[in-house]
């Protein structure tokens, strides 16, 4: 998504101070010639960030962006915009159907090339060069992307940044991110929509599980009625669930990370919608789902330890 | 093993199936209990077998309480056997693995199912087998370990006469090899086979015979 756009392009991302939305944000571009005399600065480059429709398409990302950029953008086919021209995203162009030219506010470009992103969010663009942006959206730059040769020295050099001129703010990209407003109600969002049916799906293990015992019980009883202690007919039912859950967990992974891959792929998001699970959330969920799993295991089956095994029978069946 | 019952009294909820019953079971002999449906048979048999605590009474074994012989389900997997009415081999299991799931010495399997002339159906499921070699072989298990004593709780209750006897048959060649036999009944026949018959009525014994 755009963060993880950000995320690949820089260490430090320089706005227009106090600006909500990055979008909205109008910087002068020749501030990106004093950022690169910085100490420790290795490139300096200027973005505006605009949308517009393009042809049939009633919005799209364009990205206007200087000279020392284009790196950025590996070409599929066809070479980087010179004056009114573009490179469109592979998804884009596929979109759009190969189109030699697009029309952008009543002005028509010739597309030049195309490129490829792995990132959604850009694989979905027009990709044009500042100036030609600058006319359309009528700002010299939206953001300075600022990559560094140490980044232990981020916060040093975001201090010199911001002394240069009162009306920018330069933050490290990881601390914009993390403040970006609309960043964080994705997030949010996400996260309580996730955690909720996470939740939902704990309990629905763990009844599962209880079920599955209770359902046992004749079983647990027959075993006991021939000398398997309740410790070890315990461990067996652990050992089960054990093995259940892990096959669980793997196939849910499996198709949370299909899912993901599907959604970012498909047509109809043109790459805007990407998701991602995290080492840290496949292990908390992992830690998780398993423990509440051999929970709902344990307990009926503690509590069925402590009942004879004739009742355990007569109540179960078998 | 000689196992002593001293004023044994049962409930289910408020209902009393088993109204103090004294009983001795003596080492090596083949026991039947008999009486019709809700005389407390069953109970009893599962009160002497370990797998249900009395409401009230005391079980020696060996002149041992249950509190002092420790380790019930180790007591009882090498001293006492079990066989049902419904066969209740676990349906995920082959016979040979229900067998094994008890044996302390799986080495013993083989011979004993040949023994028990179900040497050729080890690796099949109890629901692709009959009801008398199923029986069978829930005989099998309970005779695994060797106990000292088999409780049987209307072993032939579901199975053709010649089943039955041959099922009385297998008891009495056991019990003739030193092997105690609790059998809860109420098919006559079973009178044939056992040395002490303790006839119930009402949750109490009503008499003793012994032969």
């Amino acid at each position: 998504m755009y963060s993880a756009m950000l995320k690949t392009d820089g260490d430090i991302i320089v706005t227009q101070k106090g600006i909500a939305d990055t979008f909205f944000s109008d910087i002068n571009n020749s501030l990106s010639a004093e950022i690169r005399k910085i100490t420790g600065v290795k490139e300096s480059s200027a973005l505006i960030l605009g949308a517009a429709p393009v042809d049939k398409l009633p919005i799209v990302a364009i990205y206007g962006v200087s000279d020392n950029r284009y790196d950025s953008y590996t070409l599929a086919s066809g070479r980087y915009p010179k004056e009114d021209e573009v490179i469109l995203g592979s998804k884009i162009f596929e979109t759009l159907k190969h189109p030699k030219t697009i029309v952008l506010s009543k002005k028509e470009f010739v597309v030049s090339g195309v490129f490829k992103s792995r990132i959604g969010f850009e694989d979905g663009g027009v990709v044009m060069n500042l100036s030609d942006a600058g006319e359309l959206f009528h700002k010299s730059a939206s953001i300075f992307l600022v990559s560094l040769n140490d980044l232990g020295k981020s916060e040093a050099i975001v201090t010199q940044i911001n002394a240069l001129n009162g009306d920018i703010e330069a933050k490290t990209t990881d601390s914009f991110i993390d403040s970006y407003n609309q960043f964080k109600i994705i997030q949010t969002s996400s996260d309580v929509i996730g955690a909720m049916a996470f939740l939902m799906g704990i309990l629905g293990i763990v009844s599962m599980m209880s079920m599955v015992v209770n359902d046992r019980k004749g079983e647990f009883g027959i075993m006991r009625s021939i000398g398997l202690s309740s410790r070890v007919i315990i461990f067996k039912l652990l050992s089960e669930t054990l093995i259940i859950a892990l096959v669980a967990y793997g196939v849910a992974l499996g198709a949370s990370l299909g899912i993901l891959e599907l959604i970012e792929h498909a047509d109809k998001f043109q790459g805007y919608i990407n998701g991602e699970i995290t080492t840290v959330l496949m292990v908390n969920v992992f830690i998780v789902s398993v423990t509440m799993a051999l929970l709902g295991t344990f307990l009926p089956a503690l509590y069925a330890s402590r009942i004879d095994p004739m009742s355990l029978i007569q109540r179960g069946g078998a | 093993m000689r196992i002593e019952a001293q004023a044994l009294e049962h409930f289910y909820a408020h209902e009393k199936v088993l109204n103090g019953v004294d009983i001795e079971i003596l080492p090596g002999s083949f026991t039947a209990i008999i009486g019709e449906s809700g005389s407390g048979k069953t109970t009893l048999l599962s009160i002497l077998s370990t797998l249900l605590q009395p409401s009230l009474g005391v079980v020696r074994y060996d002149g041992k309480s249950l509190q002092e012989l420790g380790d019930i389900d180790r007591f009882r997997r090498t001293n006492i056997g079990f066989v049902f009415q419904f066969h209740y081999l676990i349906s995920y299991l082959t016979l040979r693995e229900n067998i094994a799931l008890a044996a302390l010495d799986t080495t013993l399997i083989d011979p004993l199912l040949v023994e028990l002339g179900i040497e050729k159906l080890g690796s099949r499921y109890s629901d692709e087998v009959s009801g008398g070699e199923r029986q069978r072989a829930a005989i099998a298990r309970a005779l695994i370990n060797r106990p000292s004593i088999v409780f049987a709780d209307e072993p032939t209750g579901n199975l053709d006469t010649k089943n039955a006897l041959g099922v009385y048959e297998l008891f009495k060649r056991f019990a003739g090899e030193g092997t105690g036999f609790v059998v809860a009944s109420h098919d006559k026949k079973i009178a044939d086979y056992a040395d002490i018959i303790i006839e119930m009525e009402d949750g109490i014994v009503k008499q003793i015979h012994k032969r």
